[in-house]
C-alpha cells in the first residue's frame, strides 16, 4: 500500500482552555482534489496552519507522503513538498512578479543560501518562472512589483508563488474568496490546471466551487470530520445539511 | 554590615528610579507597539525643566508643573509626530523616536549648553534623616523613595481598579485588544504616550538634582531602561519591577563593595603583575565591570530565555 | 545583454570619476574630505544590507567597524615593530573584514532570531556593552585614549609607503569600488533575494522553504564583513582608533546617512554617504547647530519621505522613461513648492543660530553675523526678521505643497494611462 498525500492522525489543537481541532482523522489520496468545507469557526485555517507548521499541535500526529512532519518548522516541511497559499493574500509587496514567482523556487531548484549564483542568468530559474508566469496568466505583469497589481493578480501570484516552490501537496485557502463570477471562473480554470499531478487540497466557502472541482469532500464542523466522501454522497447526506447547510436545507 | 544596607538602599532608590521611566516605556510598548528611544530625553526634559522652574519659584511648584509639562509634549509628539509615520509600521516609529532623542539632545544643549546645571537638592531637604553606624542617609533620598513607591502604589491601584486600568491591562497581554474595544483608539495611544513621558518627566524631576542634569545623561540612562524592560519581560510591569531593583542593587553592590577578580584568578596560579591579555582581566573589580552588568544580563537573558523572567511574550 | 553593457558603461564611469577626482579636488582639505566619505560608503552600504535590503533596523554596526578598526591599528603597529609576520598594507582591509565576520557570526547568531523592534533592542544592547568594554579592557582599547598607529609601516611595494593622503586615497577608492561592486552582485545571488523577501514577508518566506533566521543570519555576517572592511580603511586613513568608533553615535550616523540618502535603492546610501560627509565636513565649522539641523533633516524624512533624498529623485523616474516632456506643467509648482521650503528653512535656520548664539556666547558682546550679515542678536529686529521670512516660508508651503503634489499625481496618472495600454 503506497502512502497517503497527506495524513492526519487524531490531531488535536488547544489555544488556552478552548479546544479548536477535536481529534481530526483525515486521510487525502494522491493526486486527488479534496476539498475541506465547514461554517465559519469550524477550524479549517487552524488546521491548515498545524499542517504546515505554523502552530504546534497539542497532539496527534501528521504524515506527509508517509513521513511525520508533526511539529516540523514551516520551512522544513515546505522542503518536503508541501506549499500552501493564503486567505489573505500574503505575497513580497516591493519585489516584482518575476521575483516574487522566482524566491519560491530558489530552494527547490537547489540554490539554498547560495550568494555566488547570479539569479538572472540561470536557465533553469528563468524556465521554471516563465512556465508558471504562462500557467498562471501573468507574464505581462513580470515586472510590476507585487504591491501594486490588481487584487485578481495578486490571488493568481499567491497561487503561482505556491506552485513554484516545485511541491506536489498544494493546500488552498479560499482561492477564490472576494473574486466576481468571471476571475471565479478563471481561477477553478487555473486551478484544474494545476492539478494534473499534484494532489490538493481546498478550503472553500463557494460551494459552487466545491461541487465542481473537488473529487472528495470533507466536512469540518466544530474541529472535527462529520463526514466524507465523494460530493454526491456529501450533497446527499443529511447529517452534513443539518450540521452545516442549515435546517431548512434538509 | 551599614554599608550592605546603605548600597541596598540607594539600589532600591535606583531601581524605583529605573522602574518610574520603564513602567511608562512598558506602558508605551505595550499599547502601541512602539518602543520609544525617546523615553530618556524626556526624563533629561525633566530634570531640566525642573531646573529652570526651581531658579525661579522653587522646587516644590516644579515637582508637579514639569512632569505635566513633559506629559504635554510627549502628547503633542504622539499627535502630531508619531501619528503620522504610524502607517509605516513600527520601523519607521522607532526610527522617528531615534530622531527625536537625538534633537532633544540637540535642543537641550542650544538652549542650556553643554555645561551640566546646578540643579540641586531644595534646601528644605537638605539634612540627614537618619545616622546609622556614624554614615548620614540624606532625607531628600529619602523623600525620592517616598515618592517612587507612592507613584508606583498608584499605578497599580490604577490599572487594578480603573476601567481604563482594565483595557490596559488586557492591553498588555494582548497587544491587538485595544484596537477591538472599539475605543478611540488614536487618543488612547495620545494620551498613555503623554502619560508615560510625565512618568518620566517625574523621574527626572526627582532624580536630576542626584545623578547630574546635563545632556548626556538621558544617552546614559536610556540604554539601561531597554534592558530593564527586555530582561523583566515586555509587556510586563512586575517583570519590570524585579529587573529594575535587581539593576538597581546589583549595581550599587558592585561598586560600593569593588571586590577584585584577582583571587579568582590566582586560583589558576596567574601572578599579579601579569602583563599581556590577562593583565585587564586580573585588573577587574565589581565596580570596573558594573558599566557593563546590564548588557552582559540582557545578552544572557535573550540567549537563555527570549521572553524575559516575567514575559509571556516571546521576544 | 544591452541592460549589462549600460550597467557595466556605469561602472567604468564611476572608475573614471575616482581616478579624476583628486585632480580636480587638490586641497588637503578635499582629499581628507574624500577618504572620509570612500569609507563611509562602504560601511553605509554594509548598513543598508541589513536595513534596506535586509529589514533588520541595527543601533549597533559601528561594534564590527570600531573592532576592526583597532584590530587592524594592532596589526599595523605589530608590523612596525616587527613582532607580527608582514601583512601588506593594501590587504589590511580583508583583515578587517575579516575580524567584522567574527564578530558578526556568533553575535549575528544570537540577534537576528527576531527583526524589528527586538532586533533594535539588541543591537543596541551589544553596542553598549562594547561601549563599557573599551573602558574595561585597556590591553586591546587603551580606554578613552584609543589607539595609535601608523600605516607607514613594513616594506614598501613599488614605492607606495602610505605616507602621503593621496596614496590613502586610491586605496580607499580601490576598496570602496570593489566592496561596492561585490555588494551591488550580492543583491543579485539567491541570497540577495531571500534578503529582500525576508524584510518584505517574513511570514511567506518560511513557506518557500527558508528560515528566516538563516537568511538574517547570513545578512547579518556578511554585512559585519563589509563595515570591518570600512572599519579597517577608517584606521588607515586617520591613524587613530577611538572608542567613539565602536558606539552608539557611529551607529546612529550611519543609520542618518542610509535612511536621509535613501534606504530603498542601491544608491542611496552612497548619495548619503556623500552628502552628508560633505556637509559635516564643511558645515560643522561654521555652524554650532549642524547636528540638530542633520536631527531634524532624518525626522522630517522619516516622516514624509520613506526613501530618503534618492527615493524624491528616484520616484520621477518613471516620468522621465515614459516622456521628458511631462515634466513640463511640472515645472511651475515644482519651483513654487522648493522655493517655498527654501524660504521657511532659512527663517528657522536663522532663528535657530540666533538661539544658539545667545546662548552660547561667552562674552558680553551680543554682535554677530547671519548669512553674512552683521546683526546685533539683542535688538528685536534680527528674531523679527528671522521670525517674519520663516512664518511667511510656512504659509508658502502650505500653499505651494498641493499643486506639487497633484502635478506630480497627474503625471503618474499619465505614465500608468500609456503602460496599461
Amino acid at each position: 500500500m503506497t502512502a497517503h498525500a497527506l495524513e492526519l492522525r487524531n490531531l488535536r489543537k488547544s489555544f488556552g482552555k478552548t479546544e479548536i481541532i477535536r481529534g481530526v482523522e483525515l486521510a487525502i489520496e494522491k493526486g486527488r482534489i479534496h476539498a475541506v468545507i465547514g461554517p465559519n469557526g469550524a477550524g479549517k485555517s487552524t488546521l491548515y496552519n498545524l499542517i504546515t507548521g505554523l502552530h504546534p499541535v497539542t497532539s496527534g500526529r501528521i504524515l506527509l507522503k508517509g513521513a511525520d512532519i508533526t511539529d516540523k518548522p514551516p520551512y522544513e516541511i515546505a522542503r518536503r513538498g508541501l506549499s500552501r497559499s493564503f486567505q489573505v493574500t500574503n505575497i513580497f509587496p516591493r519585489m516584482s512578479v518575476l521575483e516574487n514567482v522566482r524566491c519560491a523556487m530558489l530552494w527547490d531548484l537547489g540554490y539554498r543560501y547560495s550568494f555566488w549564483h547570479f539569479v538572472g542568468r540561470r536557465r533553469d530559474l528563468a524556465e521554471r518562472s516563465e512556465a508558471i508566469m504562462e500557467q498562471t496568466g501573468l507574464g505581462s505583469r513580470r515586472n510590476v512589483p507585487a504591491g501594486l497589481l490588481s487584487y485578481s493578480d495578486q490571488r493568481a501570484l499567491e497561487i503561482a508563488i505556491t506552485l513554484a516552490s516545485g511541491a506536489d501537496v498544494i493546500l488552498l485557502d479560499e482561492p477564490t474568496a472576494g473574486m466576481s463570477r468571471s476571475e471565479t471562473e478563471q481561477a477553478v480554470a487555473l486551478i484544474r490546471k494545476i492539478s494534473q499531478d499534484r494532489t490538493l487540497v481546498i478550503v472553500e466557502h463557494d460551494m459552487g466551487v466545491v461541487f465542481d472541482l473537488a473529487e472528495t469532500i470533507s466536512v469540518l464542523v466544530y474541529g472535527q470530520i462529520v463526514a466524507s466522501g465523494p460530493p454526491a454522497e456529501i450533497r446527499a447526506n443529511t447529517a452534513v445539511r443539518e450540521a452545516y447547510l442549515g435546517p431548512e436545507a434538509a | 554590615m551599614e554599608v550592605f544596607a546603605f548600597s541596598l538602599f540607594n539600589g532600591i532608590l535606583y531601581g524605583m528610579l529605573l522602574f518610574m521611566l520603564a513602567s511608562g516605556l512598558t506602558l508605551i510598548f505595550s499599547m502601541m507597539g512602539v518602543l520609544n528611544f525617546a523615553h530618556a530625553s524626556f526624563f533629561m526634559l525633566g530634570a531640566y525643566l525642573a531646573y529652570q522652574i526651581s531658579a525661579y519659584v522653587g522646587f516644590w511648584p516644579g515637582l508637579v508643573v514639569a512632569p505635566l509639562i513633559v506629559g504635554v509634549i510627549g502628547a503633542a509628539v504622539e499627535r502630531w509626530g508619531l501619528r503620522p509615520v504610524h502607517k509605516f509600521g513600527h520601523v519607521a516609529e522607532l526610527l522617528f523616536t531615534f530622531g527625536l532623542a537625538f534633537v532633544i539632545e540637540e535642543v537641550v544643549q542650544l538652549i542650556w549648553g553643554k555645561v551640566p546645571m546646578p540643579y540641586d537638592i531644595p534646601a528644605s531637604m537638605n539634612f540627614a534623616a537618619f545616622s546609622w553606624q556614624g554614615l548620614d542617609y540624606s532625607a531628600y533620598r529619602l523623600f525620592m523613595l517616598v515618592i517612587s513607591v507612592a507613584i508606583f502604589a498608584a499605578l497599580f491601584l490604577f490599572i487594578a481598579k480603573t476601567r481604563i486600568g482594565l483595557i490596559i491591562q488586557a492591553a498588555l497581554t494582548q497587544p491587538n485588544i485595544v484596537s477591538a474595544l472599539g475605543h478611540d483608539v488614536p487618543r488612547i495611544f495620545m494620551w498613555t504616550f503623554g502619560f508615560g513621558c510625565a512618568l518620566a518627566g517625574l523621574a527626572g524631576v526627582i532624580g536630576g538634582n542626584v545623578l547630574g542634569t546635563e545632556p548626556a545623561m538621558a544617552i546614559t540612562l536610556g540604554p539601561i531602561v531597554f534592558v530593564v524592560i527586555v530582561i523583566g519581560g515586555l509587556g510586563s510591569l512586575w517583570g519590570a519591577l524585579v529587573a529594575a531593583l535587581f539593576i538597581g542593587i546589583v549595581d550599587n553592590l558592585a561598586i560600593s563593595y569593588d571586590l577584585s577578580f584577582y583571587p579568582l584568578f590566582a586560583v589558576f596560579g596567574v601572578e599579579r603583575d601579569v602583563t599581556g591579555i590577562m593583565q585587564d582581566l586580573v585588573r577587574l573589580t565589581t565596580a570596573s565591570i558594573a558599566p557593563v552588568l546590564p548588557y552582559f544580563l540582557l545578552v544572557l537573558i535573550l540567549i537563555v530565555r527570549p521572553r524575559g523572567l516575567f514575559g509571556t511574550r516571546d521576544v | 545583454m544591452a541592460g549589462l553593457a549600460r550597467r557595466s558603461g556605469i561602472w567604468l564611469a564611476a572608475v573614471a570619476v575616482v581616478l579624476v577626482l583628486p585632480w580636480i579636488f587638490s586641497s588637503g582639505f578635499a582629499i581628507t574630505t574624500l577618504n572620509q566619505m570612500g569609507v563611509l560608503i562602504i560601511f553605509s552600504l554594509a548598513y543598508n544590507m541589513l536595513l534596506g535590503q535586509g529589514g533588520m533596523l541595527s543601533f549597533g554596526h559601528a561594534v564590527y567597524f570600531g573592532l576592526a578598526g583597532y584590530s587592524v591599528a594592532h596589526v599595523l603597529n605589530g608590523i612596525g615593530a616587527g613582532t607580527l609576520p608582514y601583512v601588506p598594507v593594501s590587504l589590511l582591509p580583508l583583515v578587517g573584514g575579516l575580524v567584522g565576520l567574527l564578530f558578526g557570526i556568533p553575535i549575528g547568531f544570537v540577534s537576528t532570531r527576531r527583526a524589528g523592534t527586538v532586533f533594535a533592542m539588541i543591537s543596541l544592547g551589544f553596542a553598549e556593552m562594547m561601549t563599557a568594554l573599551t573602558l574595561i579592557l585597556i590591553v586591546f582599547f587603551n580606554g578613552e585614549e584609543g589607539v595609535q598607529t601608523d600605516r607607514w609601516a613594513g616594506p614598501e611595494p613599488f614605492g607606495i609607503t602610505y605616507g602621503p593622503d593621496i596614496q590613502v586615497y586610491y586605496l580607499i577608492a580601490a576598496w570602496c569600488l570593489l566592496a561596492t561592486l561585490a555588494m551591488y552582485a550580492l543583491t543579485h545571488t539567491p541570497f540577495g533575494r531571500m534578503s529582500n523577501a525576508v524584510r518584505d514577508n517574513p511570514e511567506r518566506l518560511q513557506f518557500v522553504g527558508y528560515s528566516t533566521h538563516r537568511v538574517r543570519w547570513l545578512a547579518f555576517a556578511l554585512s559585519s564583513f563589509f563595515a570591518g572592511m570600512a572599519g579597517a580603511l577608517h584606521a588607515l586613513n586617520v591613524e587613530h582608533v577611538g572608542f567613539e568608533t565602536v558606539g552608539v553615535g557611529q551607529s546612529g550616523l550611519v543609520l542618518f546617512m542610509v535612511w536621509i540618502g535613501g534606504a530603498r535603492a542601491f544608491i542611496g546610501p552612497i548619495f548619503g554617504a556623500v552628502v552628508i560627509a560633505f556637509l559635516n565636513s564643511n558645515l560643522s565649522g561654521i555652524t554650532e547647530a549642524w547636528l540638530l539641523y542633520l536631527g531634524i533633516l532624518f525626522m522630517v524624512t522619516v516622516m514624509f519621505a520613506q526613501g530618503g533624498l534618492s527615493g524624491l529623485i528616484l520616484m520621477h523616474e518613471s516620468i522621465w522613461k515614459t516622456d521628458v516632456r511631462l515634466f513640463r506643467p511640472m515645472v511651475r509648482p515644482y519651483a513654487l513648492g522648493i522655493g517655498a521650503t527654501i524660504v521657511a528653512c532659512l527663517g528657522a535656520i536663522g532663528l535657530i543660530e540666533l538661539i544658539y548664539f545667545m546662548s552660547t556666547r561667552s562674552t558680553r558682546d551680543t554682535g554677530t553675523s547671519l548669512y553674512s550679515v552683521p546683526v546685533d542678536a539683542a535688538s528685536l529686529l534680527p528674531w523679527l526678521v528671522c521670525a517674519g521670512v520663516a512664518a511667511l516660508g510656512a504659509e508658502a508651503c502650505r500653499r505651494a505643497y498641493r499643486p506639487m503634489a497633484a502635478s506630480y499625481a497627474d503625471a503618474i496618472e499619465t505614465v500608468k494611462a500609456g503602460a496599461a495600454r
